[in-house]
């Protein structure tokens, strides 16, 4: 602990904030009447669980060895399965799809973010560049959920929301280390073929 | 065994959220409610330190409690659902901290005294309260952020870096000058 935390002052304001603050039923009420017209989740089946929990995967040298020469074999294909899929792509595709970063897509994700007073949301990522005017998000009618549906390469990705020129991070989503610039990014995993 | 550290990792409490988000996850609706009951007040308590007012506090908890309900079915029983909970928690301040960014936030001393009741803090003086809350925003959102999760929350580095996903070291730097800002505060009070 630094001489500052220790510093009589400092302990005084810390033990002070400490206190309890009074809250009402009212309010406890209210997320409760919420919650009442929400859906009901449910729990998902163990086995899909288990395919999503983190594993500790041993291989000898030669199956590694023969696991990467088929990881090889099945990204030859991937690629030209995605290069013949974009020469048939349709004109019409949407302004999204056109970006040059998005040129060939494994998932489409839809991004929502629940902002009733903002003026301007967009989504910012490395899959636009950062750019916060390339991919702007939508008011739902009589709302303030705003949303966009992007298409995403498999992998990680990093984005973040812009309120009103402001940054902000998916309050669902988990967060990735400090980017060092003072901004919160979110993380997205995206899986070949999923979709949200 | 009950360990109570900072009022908010207890481990009998442990079990009985796991018991109740089963509870959730198999239609009973109301089971729910015991968990908004258990983690109500301390999540308030961060929440109004953190945004300094009641109104933005109760956005922030309405949200944060309404996000944790949707999500139950991706909560892993292997995390405390204490630590997940905050997770969302301090998103959801910094989200309407962010909103709030853009219209003027006056903090007044009626408001203050409606969040400390003196039936609950006998010895409780409304002035030091609404001094201590304008202290606090005087901080830099994220130094406050820190200095709330380590020295109110009284949780470890580790915890802290889990939650908000900053390293440690960043962390502690801002616990730091969080602290070096408030005896800097001091010096200039009793320099005055």
């Amino acid at each position: 602990m630094t001489d500052s935390e220790q510093h009589p002052y400092v302990e005084w304001i810390a033990r002070e904030a400490r206190r309890p603050v009074v809250t009402s039923q009212a309010a406890r009420d209210r997320v409760m009447a919420s919650v009442r017209n929400e859906p009901r989740p449910q729990a998902r089946p163990r086995l899909w669980h288990r395919a999503l929990e983190p594993r500790a995967l041993r291989r000898s040298p030669a199956g590694s060895a023969l696991i990467a020469a088929g990881l090889i074999g099945i990204g030859v294909i991937a690629g030209v399965v995605a290069s013949h899929r974009d020469a048939r792509a349709p004109a019409g595709l949407s302004r999204v799809a056109r970006a040059p970063q998005l040129a060939v897509s494994d998932s489409i994700v839809k991004f929502v973010f629940v902002a009733p007073q903002a003026a301007k949301v967009s989504v910012v990522g490395d899959f636009n560049g950062w750019d916060s005017t390339k991919t702007p998000m939508v008011r739902a009618s009589n709302s303030g959920v705003w949303t966009v549906t992007v298409p995403l390469t498999a992998g990680r990705h990093l984005y973040s929301f812009v309120v009103d020129g402001s940054w902000s991070a998916d309050p669902t989503a988990p967060l990735a280390p400090d980017d060092g610039f003072g901004h919160e990014n979110s993380v997205k995993l995206v899986r070949r073929g999923s979709a949200l | 065994m009950t360990l109570a550290r900072g009022g908010w990792v207890i481990a009998k409490d442990m079990s009985d959220d796991a018991a109740d988000v089963q509870r959730v996850l198999a239609g009973d609706v109301d089971a729910y409610a015991a968990l908004v009951g258990r983690y109500y007040d301390r999540c308030a308590r961060f929440a109004v330190r953190m945004l300094g007012s009641r109104d933005d506090a109760e956005d922030a908890l309405q949200a944060t409690f309404i996000r944790a309900y949707r999500a139950l079915d991706r909560y892993q029983e292997r995390d405390r659902f204490s630590a997940w909970l905050y997770r969302i928690l301090v998103n959801q301040c910094r989200s309407v901290a962010t909103r709030r960014s853009h219209r003027e936030r006056v903090f007044v001393r009626e408001e203050a005294l409606l969040l400390n009741a003196p039936d609950r803090t006998p010895n409780w003086s409304g002035e030091d309260e609404e001094l201590v809350q304008r202290v606090l925003n005087e901080l830099d959102p994220l130094l406050r952020e820190a200095f709330l999760l380590k020295h109110i929350e009284e949780m470890s580095y580790e915890e802290m870096s889990a939650l908000t996903g900053v390293g440690v070291s960043a962390l502690k730097m801002r616990v730091k000058r969080a602290c070096d800002r408030l005896r800097e505060r001091w010096e200039r009070i009793k320099n005055d």
